[in-house]
């Protein structure tokens, strides 16, 4: 593993990127084939495969679900490495600045007013909470139209706290029931949504994405610092609320529909960092990539590992990702210090 | 079946009375040695004993959940099931409280009985914990007589209910308490319990823990009969999340029906009642033959 990233070349880009996409459909054809409930393939796609419960399992459930854990570890993952790099924080991530803690205030407000977890208006709400929240978080740091890194992380950490105080008191005041209801919703489930649903958060990452590359220049340029960037040309306050709001977008697609997973956001994009290099023209696309790819294989464990119950995937994210990444840190720590 | 033997029946009564005389002898001055008068129930399960006991009169303070029956719900409350008021109840000056272990109230109990307050504590998770809360309260509250009434009435009426379903073929259930995630029903529960009473087979029983979360795959393997929607929410929300398994044959066949009774929920004296009422729902010419017959 390489610290010493090297200067990045078309070809490196292409590469790299071709080898992360070749593993990502692996991944998925591969975790179509991984789950509790037997299936056959062959029965599915047999002449009277329209109506046999393998067709409903392979593709019916378990395609839809493959592609949903695609998507969103692909978007919280590049959101993560777009607020990593512009925030030049390597603790930032999608849940520390209070985006996703919006999206959890205005989803249990839907889920004790709706008092279902399948109704339409949790995601909604989910959503706007999480754009509100990265509103308060964006326009409340700045002064006389300007902003730094610096009071944008801390603006987001003492919103996400106040947020959390007021999902304690929502959870005070709720049922017991609905209180469960919100428990499990936070700690994030990939369960079957319908394809419209996948669609949806697919066209988010996507729009994301292209947005984000858009900026990877700025983003690389702000890494040398406000000053510097701005007199290589950057409008950096418009780069940063730009890649902001991307990052935000991203997030509050997933949340809304997934709810809180954990630490996609943030391992994934750092262990490329480590990999890669810090630009942000590969990074991000990487990031992409290799989020879908680890959060396919996240679910994968936790639909099975306990069958036919499953687990919570952002249990099976934390207790896989965060080790690695403690590894990851000591090795680099060792290397770093004499 | 699980109903309870007599004479075992016997045995846990005076090992009960035992228990609660010594805790009497050990802790406290006896309140003027007759039974308590002033009770407070930290649990919805109990205040229904309570009540089906004759003994409503008795209490002087009950849970936030306590709803059931009408009378309950002009009670004083205490602070919630989740976590009880210490002040509330200790205000409420009574002889004897009864507690069932919940996810916040540990602690409360302590404080209870630090303060001199004598606590007892019951359960209610399964069909055998209701015979057992049923006898203690009852000894408790001095009228033993009276509970070994109940028991048996409950027990009757279970039998009764199991007994319209014998020979029956039994339907292979799934029981939903949350939406998203699904959540079921798993082994060992309460609910378990009464879908084999009301004569079925619970598709879930082995999953390993008390309340599963399934993948919706799962569903569509397991292939039952019939889905019982117990969740929180709408009747609209669980037909919507499994409206597209049609090869299940619940889905195909229209079976997925609600039961938002909370007697399904509690292991109290109207068990019986959410027997019979999942009964019909598993054999739907069930209550026509009740009427004919």
């Amino acid at each position: 593993m390489s610290v010493r990233a090297p200067y990045l070349t078309r070809g490196r880009l292409v590469a790299t990127l071709a080898l992360l996409a070749v593993l990502l459909a692996v991944s998925i054809a591969a975790a179509v084939f991984v789950g509790p409930a037997p299936a056959s393939l062959a029965r599915a796609l047999g002449p009277d495969g329209a109506s046999t419960p393998d067709r409903a399992i392979l593709f019916g459930t378990r395609l839809p679900r493959v592609l949903l854990g695609a998507v969103v570890g692909a978007s919280l993952s590049t959101a993560g490495a777009a607020l990593q790099g512009i925030l030049g924080n390597p603790l930032a991530c999608p849940h520390v600045l209070g985006i996703s803690a919006g999206a959890a205030v205005a989803a249990a407000i839907a889920l004790v007013a709706a008092g279902d977890t399948m109704s339409p208006l949790l995601p909604l709400a989910a959503f706007a909470g999480a754009l509100v929240a990265t509103a308060i978080v964006g326009f409340g740091a700045r002064a006389h139209g300007r902003t730094t890194a610096h009071a944008i992380l801390l603006f987001g950490v003492v919103f996400n706290a106040v947020a959390a105080a007021l999902l304690m008191l929502i959870e005070a005041l709720a049922s017991y029931r609905q209180v469960h209801g919100i428990l499990f919703w936070m700690m994030g489930t990939l369960s079957t949504q319908s394809w419209v649903v996948v669609a949806a958060v697919a066209l988010y990452a996507a729009v994301g994405l292209v947005w984000l590359l858009r900026h990877a220049h700025h983003l690389n340029l702000l890494a040398a610092g406000d000053e510097d960037a701005a007199r290589l040309g950057v409008d950096v306050e418009r780069a940063r609320l730009a890649v902001f709001a991307a990052a935000a977008l991203l997030t509050a697609a997933s949340v809304a529909v997934a709810g809180m997973i954990g630490f996609v956001g943030l391992v994934v994009p750092h262990l490329l960092r480590l990999v890669l290099g810090p630009d942000e023209r590969l990074l991000l696309p990487a990031s992409f990539l290799a989020g879908a790819a680890f959060l396919v294989w996240a679910d994968a464990l936790a639909r099975t590992v306990l069958g036919p119950a499953e687990l919570p995937v952002g249990v099976v994210t934390a207790l896989t990702g965060g080790p690695f990444f403690l590894y990851l840190l000591r090795r680099s720590l060792a290397r770093v210090l004499p | 079946m699980t109903f309870p033997p007599r004479r075992p029946g016997a045995v846990v009564l005076v090992l009960a009375l035992a228990v609660a005389g010594a805790a009497c002898g050990d802790r406290l001055p006896p309140a003027a040695g007759g039974p308590p008068a002033r009770v407070v129930s930290l649990a919805p399960s109990v205040t229904e004993i309570v009540f089906a006991l004759g003994a409503g009169d008795r209490l002087v303070g009950v849970c936030g959940e306590c709803d059931h029956p009408p009378e309950a719900a002009r009670l004083p409350r205490v602070g919630g099931w989740v976590v009880p008021s210490v002040e509330a109840v200790l205000a409420a000056r009574p002889d004897v409280v009864f507690a069932v272990p919940s996810p916040g109230n540990h602690e409360a109990v302590l404080a209870l009985e630090r303060a001199g307050t004598r606590v007892e504590v019951v359960h209610d998770r399964v069909l055998a914990d209701l015979w057992d809360a049923v006898r203690r309260i009852a000894a408790v509250l001095g009228v033993p007589a009276r509970g070994e009434q109940l028991g048996a009435d409950l027990a009757r009426r279970l039998d009764e209910v199991h007994a319209r379903v014998a020979g029956l073929p039994a339907p292979r259930v799934l029981v939903v308490v949350g939406h998203d995630p699904l959540i079921v029903v798993g082994g060992g529960t309460l609910q378990d319990e009464l879908v084999r009473l009301a004569g079925g087979v619970n598709v879930a029983a082995d999953a390993g823990t008390a309340w599963p979360a399934l993948p919706l795959e799962v569903v569509v393997a397991r292939a039952p009969d019939v889905i019982v929607d117990a969740a929180m929410g709408t009747d609209a929300g669980g037909r919507r999340l499994f409206a597209r398994l049609t090869t299940v044959p619940a889905v195909r066949d229209g079976r997925v029906v609600a039961l938002r009774d909370d007697a399904f929920l509690r292991a109290g004296p109207r068990v019986p009642d959410a027997a019979a009422e999942l009964a019909e729902l598993l054999h739907p010419g069930l209550a026509r033959t009740r009427d004919a017959g």
